[in-house]
């Protein structure tokens, strides 16, 4: 069945055809025209109304506000995220090592999120981040944190009548990071394990400790009940915590969501990278 | 309809905005320079370059480049830049059957019009996207080396 296809010329539009018709937005389309491909020499067949908001100018360009906080508009590509020079380094380094470099090119931020799939690769350091979404409808605006907006394995709080329109990052202050992208070898690899973590020292005082990992379960592991168990403590203090605290993140992991394998992969990660922090390196970036 | 530009010409296609890329460029345009291998984004050979930059036409609804430029192998060929470029894969024994060249090249133009010094870790970044059944990438690699030797001034 051919359904109608939208091509809105502002934001506003959008908004109107999203409230009437339901119809799905499509951004960069390289999930959309993947998952209803009908073959090739042949026009994907979608089973609800679509509309191309590609082009719409009022969902582009990424700025830093005052606060220090980041907004990145839905439809911003990997490679936009990955050139910008004021992009926290988790972001970054996820939005660089996504796909290929066309695929960098034409995939968006929006769809990423919208598409909600526990191989993709942003959630995981926004939600590092404590980002929020900007939802927009022809009605008003909310503003969620990202963890809650992702609900599961392909699933978020989207209204039918709704577009994620920004992202916005909260400022953020480490003394050290990691990010770690485990794939195959080849370009275009989807992400069979990655994990972000940040920590900051404070006069010896571990005062901020997070973690993330992604590709994992149906979404994005983070454990603020184990961060807990770090912060506040001096860094003298903390080799002796680092087994409670690995304990309490693998409690926090639903027992089915990681095989084991990936489990202590993930484990070892986290706890080489605290050893790393607890040395006081000059470089704040740990591989 | 949709308008934008493609080598240069304006062009106007009127069916349905979902219509993908490759398609309005092979069936309606009849320019078959453009391969499609996967038609999944994963392979490459539809790459073409959209405002300067490269994309794989496999997976990008026509709707979605309205009002942009778009460049295929076709739009290259004749080009200082194109020359330099299919003289080099040529001399530097890069072709074998040819169907992942076109977008080889795409590739190649796309890095060159970003950086007309690259190394080799730079041209294997930039193909890494782009697969080849025969030649196991390393004459494709030293060819658009050559290439960007060869022409230098061009980028
Ligand atoms: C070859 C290939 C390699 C890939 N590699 C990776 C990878 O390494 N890492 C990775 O994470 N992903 C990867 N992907 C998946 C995909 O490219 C990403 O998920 C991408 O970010 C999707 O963005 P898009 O704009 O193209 O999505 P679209 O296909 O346009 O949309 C995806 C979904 O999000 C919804 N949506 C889009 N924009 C909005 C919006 N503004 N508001 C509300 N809903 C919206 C759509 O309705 C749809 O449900 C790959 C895909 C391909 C084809
Ligand atoms: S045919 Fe488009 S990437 Fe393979
Ligand atoms: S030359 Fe045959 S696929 Fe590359």
């Amino acid at each position: 069945m051919v359904e109608r296809c939208f091509v809105p010329s502002s934001l506003r539009e959008a908004l109107e055809i999203r409230k009437e018709y339901g119809a799905h937005p499509l951004a960069g389309g390289s999930d959309l025209m993947v998952q209803y491909k009908a073959g090739l020499g042949i026009t994907p067949d979608f089973p609800f109304p679509v509309m191309i908001i590609t082009k719409l100018e009022e969902l582009k360009g990424i700025s830093r506000k005052e606060d220090g906080s980041i907004e990145i508009m839905a439809l911003s590509t990997p490679s936009e995220i990955a050139a910008c020079p004021f992009m926290p380094f988790h972001v970054k380094s996820a939005a660089s090592r996504m796909g290929a470099i066309a695929l960098r090119n034409s995939a968006t931020i929006g769809g990423n999120i919208g598409n909600a799939s526990p191989k993709g690769d942003l959630p995981q350091p926004l939600i590092l981040l404590d980002a929020l979404v900007v939802l927009t409808s022809a009605d008003g605006e909310r503003t969620v944190l990202l963890d809650d907006f992702i609900r599961g394995s392909k699933k978020t709080d989207l209204r039918d009548d709704e577009i994620i329109t920004k992202i916005i990052i909260p400022p953020v202050e480490y003394t050290y990071a990691y990010y770690r992208k485990i794939g195959t070898r080849k370009a275009n690899a989807i992400s069979k394990l990655s994990l972000s973590a940040l920590i900051k020292i404070d006069d010896g005082l571990v005062s901020d400790f997070r973690a993330a990992s992604g590709a994992a379960g149906p979404k994005v592991i983070r454990s603020r009940e184990s961060e807990e168990i770090l912060k506040g403590h001096r860094i003298d203090e903390i080799e002796p915590l680092i087994p409670a605290f690995l304990e309490s993140w693998n409690n926090a992991i639903s027992p089915h969501a990681m095989p084991e394998y990936r489990r202590n992969t993930t484990k070892r990660m986290l706890e080489h990278f605290i050893t790393e922090a607890l040395a006081m390196p000059e470089c704040e970036i740990i591989d | 309809m949709t308008e934008f530009k493609l080598n240069g010409k304006i062009v106007r296609f009127e069916g349905n905005p979902l219509t993908r890329l490759i398609d309005v460029i092979r069936e309606d345009l009849g320019l078959t320079g453009t391969k499609e291998g996967c038609g999944e984004g994963e392979c490459g050979a539809c790459s073409v370059l959209r405002n300067g930059k490269l994309t794989t036409s496999c997976i990008i609804p026509v709707g979605a480049v309205a009002g942009d430029e778009i460049v295929t192998i076709e739009g290259l060929r004749d080009t200082e830049q194109g020359k330099c470029l299919i003289d080099a894969f040529a001399e530097g024994g890069a072709v074998q059957c040819g169907f992942c060249i076109p977008g080889m090249v795409m590739a190649a133009q796309a890095l060159l019009l970003e950086n007309s010094d690259p190394d080799e870790e730079d041209v294997r970044m930039a193909i890494s996207g782009n697969i080849c059944r025969c030649t196991g990438y390393d004459l494709i690699v030293d060819s658009i080396l050559l290439a960007a030797k060869k022409g230098k001034g061009l980028w």
